[in-house]
């Protein structure tokens, strides 16, 4: 409760300052327009700012959900058998440094404009880090423990879901804080490629019209659904992950 | 021995990746627009190689220059506030705030502000590796341990001391691995600024071969984007090694 008024006076005292700073220093409009004539821009068609809101925020949590499943299972698969981890890894390692998001090109190309194309995006920015944190979290295990549970008579499947799995949730939960924000990225980029609704298309719109306000309200929507959704994987982290030591 | 194995099986799996691509690529004869011949794609590279390096010249002009300021800024602003921790009050959440737009959301906006030319994809890619060594030096310079700072105080040394001779080196494993990560981030905010507005470069080879519907033109453009990214990534983590020697 205490936080939440915190980060409420946070909120309303920074958006003091973003439009007493205009006022005050005469800043052009062309440059950074007041805070209140963003949101008046806001107010003035909320269907458009909602529905392209709406329609990131899906294609991302789609992206984002299914890159989380594949991705730990992939990492499981890859910690099982160790042979196709070697060959794919090093694979996987490689294309976590080229320039994925040039393939956001190809996949629109592939899926159409469809809410599918934008999610597939996203879906392979988060599966990538998910699958190699995985990786490594089942990796740090401790072999011991591995050893004295199995000395219990535990069976496979109770020491991956009893000790693996918990073990490697702090490592698994750094990767989907880093995907919580490129999938959302991965959506934005991928509505570029030709869409009709979308904040990567009000964006869009917004630059070729060359309306700053625009393109404010377009970057405003786009902060409030990226920490939304960090804060959404953070507060799940800290529900699922309890043990962990807060940072 | 094992980690010899290990290579020679990423070797194996990286040729038949390429093997399985070619030959399903060449055996369904799949059009261009699902999945062009590897070889295909790498005589198309050679064939537009003048195109493409010039554009390949462009976007690595645009990264490095971004990345070189990112760097400085970061690692400074980070610096200043550990000297001066009465700055960390207005600075840390401006930063914050700034950070938690999607990184490509601002794009659009530094385009209108700074034109299409390459001084806004610099600004966007320093603004993208500035943040993330900003933190991670952040991290780094504040990791040092209390009481190693007060037994340098004992022994006479002062603020500049302190930070040069213990901060400084303490930090530096963790702004590495910040700088590591960012090459790739400065790459691909490059490409992704380029395809909203560019007169050249590989992000908008990429968007033109997109509109004119050349598939093979797109993969040779990633093929390029994907070697120069790789190339910075080898030699950032090879003076890495250099620099901090005792990792």
């Amino acid at each position: 409760m205490k936080a939440s008024l915190r980060l409420a006076g946070g909120l309303l005292l920074a958006g003091l300052i973003w439009e007493g700073a205009v006022v005050v220093f005469g800043i052009r409009q062309s440059t950074l327009p007041r805070l209140t004539e963003v949101l008046a821009a806001i107010a003035a068609t909320p269907g458009a700012y909602w529905s392209g809101f709406l329609r990131t925020a899906i294609e991302t949590l789609i992206g984002f959900a299914a890159g989380t499943v594949v991705g730990v299972a992939n990492g499981l698969i890859f910690f099982r058998a160790p042979i196709l981890r070697d060959m794919l890894l090093p694979i996987f390692v490689v294309s976590q440094t080229i320039p994925v998001i040039a393939f956001g090109a190809l996949v629109v190309m592939w899926f159409g404009n469809t809410l599918m194309a934008k999610a597939v995006i996203a879906f392979y920015l988060t599966f990538f880090p998910v699958t190699v944190n995985t990786l490594l979290g089942l990796h740090s295990v401790d072999p011991r423990q591995v050893a004295l549970l199995r000395s219990f008579g535990a069976t496979g499947r109770q020491i991956l879901f009893r000790l693996q799995l918990p073990m490697a949730l702090p490592q698994i939960f750094v990767a989907l804080r880093l995907g919580a924000s490129l999938s959302l990225v991965g959506a934005i980029v991928g509505e570029w490629f030709g869409d009709t609704t979308g904040i990567g298309v009000l964006l869009l719109q917004a630059m070729y019209n060359e309306n700053v306000i625009a393109v404010w309200a377009a970057i405003l929507c786009a902060a409030v659904l990226g920490t939304g959704f960090y804060a959404l994987v953070a507060l799940a982290e800290r529900r699922i992950v309890f043990w962990g030591a807060e940072q | 021995m094992t980690r010899h194995r290990g290579t020679l099986r990423g070797i194996l799996g990286g040729v038949l990746l390429l093997t399985v691509w070619e030959a399903v690529a060449r055996g369904f004869s799949l059009p261009a627009y699902t999945l062009p011949a590897v070889s295909d794609i790498l005589a198309a590279a050679w064939q537009h190689r003048a195109v493409l390096a010039a554009a390949g010249w462009i976007t690595a002009q645009e990264a490095l220059a971004g990345y070189a300021i990112g760097t400085i800024v970061g690692i400074g602003l980070a610096g200043l506030l550990v000297v001066a921790p009465l700055l960390r009050g207005p600075v840390l959440p401006t930063a914050m705030a700034i950070n938690s737009v999607p990184v490509v959301a601002w794009s659009p906006l530094v385009l209108l502000w700074l034109g299409v030319g390459m001084g806004s994809k610099i600004a966007m890619v320093a603004l993208a590796v500035g943040f993330t060594v900003f933190l991670s030096a952040l991290a780094g310079f504040d990791r040092v341990d209390r009481r190693s700072v007060d037994l340098m105080r004992s022994f006479g040394a002062g603020p500049a001391g302190v930070f040069w001779r213990l901060r400084l080196p303490a930090a530096l494993p963790l702004i590495a691995a910040g700088m590591r990560v960012a090459t790739v981030r400065s790459l691909i905010v490059a490409i992704v600024t380029e395809m909203l507005g560019a007169y050249g470069g590989l992000g908008w080879v990429i968007y033109q071969s997109v509109t004119l519907i050349d598939f093979v033109q797109v993969w040779s453009a990633i093929l390029v984007a994907s070697a120069i990214s790789l190339a910075f990534f080898g030699l950032v983590g090879a003076i890495e090694r250099r620099v901090i020697f005792w990792r």
